[in-house]
């Protein structure tokens, strides 16, 4: 396999972000600034701005790349009596020369289903994130903080894509080396350097445990191959195909690869009890970044995993069924559920800081977003589909939720000054809009009809029941109910509680608009899910499957 | 030739050292040091397996843990000094503002 020059387009996206990167910081450095607030401000939003437009742009260039629009799909033979129209038809048409499928490139990175729509997920999170920051100007440099959401960006989009062991620790840590600086970007307020410091220090650990645990898959691989030897042996493909074909080889070898690639990459996501650093991480880091963070770089996590346990690993699928069957990476990820469930959402009960009671709640969404994978452990094919499409569908509407609720509190923070509980107070004798968008978006996380987080919940219950891990999903519906208490708390501190003072808070507006961008998503997804899921259910064709 | 066993079990024990640092070790600066004896643990078992195989890709790989290795401890220091400055210590247990 060799890359060809008809792969540039199917990475097109990539490449761009990398360009877009590179724009934010050039327009930063060969500018001249001058040094009074108002050039600083003009400097910092001409950053901001550039950011946002570039990442819209991607996003409506992947969209169209992806073909998932109704109407843009351009037959090959299509053309136009009008020469512009024409014009358009030929972009068209060559973006979707690019378009999902095929065989990975070089065999390292796939452009299936699962990549395209991982990619937007991720890209319009960044978006998204941009725009909340339009309004959080970041200090001294602001091209670097912009710069360095469009790089981890781009990382994720390669974990999403990432088909081999070299590509996936590499995207990993793309992602994670910029979003350590971005947590601990305040560098001069103590929480947020914490924050930053606890965020690299596991972060590192987890990347010394994932990698460990590719030498040993690595390792596998060698071994198994014997004489085959190949240059190939880091494809996740490669190293299922092996296992199949050489069932004698080092079983126990891949079983120890599997723990620790569980555990390396428990940590980023954040299940218990790997989930040590996530709630002073997204107390202390800018809520903006907080917000990217628990969204899109948790998205990216659960897509890399889903890919190497089901990829590389499919011989070690086991069971999550309780009984004598019980084993295999369901077991494994059917107790960090369990655990991740209970503690995520009891520690969440006691909280007084509201960006630290949903940064447990987004921890215990991590243990519903396990069961989507543990629906692997279902014989039928049919059952484990539905299981990709479930787990895709709760982390779009997962992402859009906590980017909502995220930036609605960050709209607080700028305004009321801090993002305790207590300065929620009467928010919505101060400025209904936000208080209703933020009420929108916590009724989601906590799944109430007619929204978009009740039909996630509902479907994802339903194929970890399908799944056998029946003892599971009554944990998962036991605890969504304990989870009431905390949600409606916020809501109490909004509608019921007496504000400090009566007068109307003036939200900023880039933030109203990207709150309610979210919360619109939220909304339709929840009353039309078909829209969305006509797309999503293709992820079913997984590369290497 | 030294069997590859040798060197896995000679990884394996790096790699524990460098988690029993990482847990035990209070001073930020030899935590970030375990971290690297993570990293070039998984390295040695990467390069020793490629050897066995003669094959390239495990060896690549080390090339590029390297470069990131060094990526991400410049960014940790970077957070280190931050910290510094403001707590005048380095010991990551006084690190504690935020907790509950």
């Amino acid at each position: 396999m060799v890359f060809q020059i008809t792969d540039i387009p199917r990475i097109l996206p990539e490449i761009l972000l990398l360009f877009l990167a590179f724009m934010v910081l050039g327009s930063d450095i060969f500018e001249k600034w001058g040094r009074s607030p108002a050039a600083r401000l003009e400097r910092a939003r001409s950053s901001a701005s550039l950011t946002t437009i570039g990442l819209g742009l991607i996003f409506v260039i992947a969209l169209v790349q992806s073909g998932y629009v109704p109407g843009t799909a351009v037959a090959a033979t299509a053309e136009s009596s009008n020469p512009l129209l024409n014009y358009l038809i030929n972009i068209v048409r060559n973006l979707q020369a690019g378009g999902p499928g095929g065989a990975p490139i070089i065999g390292v990175f796939a452009t299936d289903h699962l990549t395209m729509v991982a990619r937007l997920m991720l890209i319009g999170a960044a978006f998204l994130t941009s725009m909340l920051c339009l309004d959080y100007l970041p200090q001294a440099n602001p091209a670097e903080f912009y710069a360095m959401i469009i790089f981890a960006t781009l990382g994720m989009c390669l974990m999403a894509g990432a088909n081999e062991l070299i590509i996936a620790y590499l995207a990993v840590e793309l992602t994670s080396i910029p979003l350590y600086v971005l947590a601990g970007y305040y560098r001069n307020d103590t929480r947020s350097a914490e924050a930053g410091m606890k965020y690299f220090l596991f972060g590192a650990i987890s990347s010394g445990i994932l990698l460990y645990g590719m030498s040993l898959a690595y390792g596998f691989a060698a071994s198994a191959a014997g004489g085959m030897g190949g240059n190939d042996l880091t494809q996740f493909q490669r190293i299922a195909e092996l296992a199949r074909i050489n069932p004698e080889a080092g079983t126990g070898l891949l079983m120890l690869a599997m723990i620790f690639i569980v555990v390396g990459m428990g940590y980023k996501v954040g299940v218990v009890p790997f989930h040590g650093w996530s709630p002073d991480v997204y107390q202390g880091a800018p809520t903006p970044v907080t917000a990217f963070i628990s969204t899109a770089s948790k998205a990216a996590g659960f897509i890399l995993l889903f890919r190497l346990l089901t990829v590389a690993f499919p011989g070690l699928t086991g069971s999550a069924t309780l009984g004598s069957e019980l084993g295999g990476w369901t077991a494994l990820l059917a107790l960090l559920a369990l655990l991740t469930l209970i503690i995520g959402n009891l520690a969440a009960l006691p909280q007084t800081n509201a960006k630290r009671l949903l940064a447990w709640s987004s921890i215990a969404h991590a243990g519903f977003l396990l069961l989507g994978l543990i629906a692997w452990a279902s014989p039928h094919g049919f059952d484990r589909d539905q299981g990709t499409v479930a787990l895709l569908y709760y982390l779009v509407v997962y992402s859009l939720t906590n980017v909502g609720a995220f930036g609605a509190l960050a709209a607080v923070m700028l305004t009321v000054g801090g993002e305790e509980i207590a300065d929620l107070n009467g928010l919505a004798q101060r400025n209904l809009l936000l208080a209703t968008l933020l009420t929108l978006c916590v009724l989601s996380l906590a799944g109430i009809p007619p929204l978009a987080g009740f039909f996630a919940k509902f479907y994802i219950f339903m194929v970890g029941w399908q799944a056998g891990a029946e003892w599971l999903v009554v944990v998962a519906v036991i605890t969504t109910v304990i989870s009431l208490y905390y949600y409606l708390r916020l809501l109490k501190a909004m509608f019921i509680e007496a504000p400090i003072s009566n007068e109307p808070l003036r939200a900023p507006p880039a933030i109203t608009a990207s709150v309610s961008l979210a919360v619109a998503g939220l909304i339709i997804l929840g009353i039309f899910p078909n829209l969305v899921l006509g797309v999503i259910s293709r992820v079913q064709v997984v590369a290497g499957l | 030739m030294v069997p590859t066993a040798y060197y896995i079990l000679l990884s394996a024990a790096l790699f524990a050292i460098g988690v029993l640092g990482v847990l035990v070790r209070r001073n930020a600066l030899v935590v970030f040091m375990s971290v690297e004896l993570m990293l070039n643990a998984a390295n040695l078992a990467f390069v020793a397996f490629a050897r066995e195989r003669l094959s390239v890709d495990g060896q690549v790989l080390v090339f590029f843990v390297i470069t990131v290795a060094a990526a991400e401890v410049a960014v940790g220091l970077a957070l280190l000094v931050a910290i510094f400055r403001s707590k005048r210590t380095a010991d990551v247990d006084e690190v504690s503002v935020l907790k509950g």
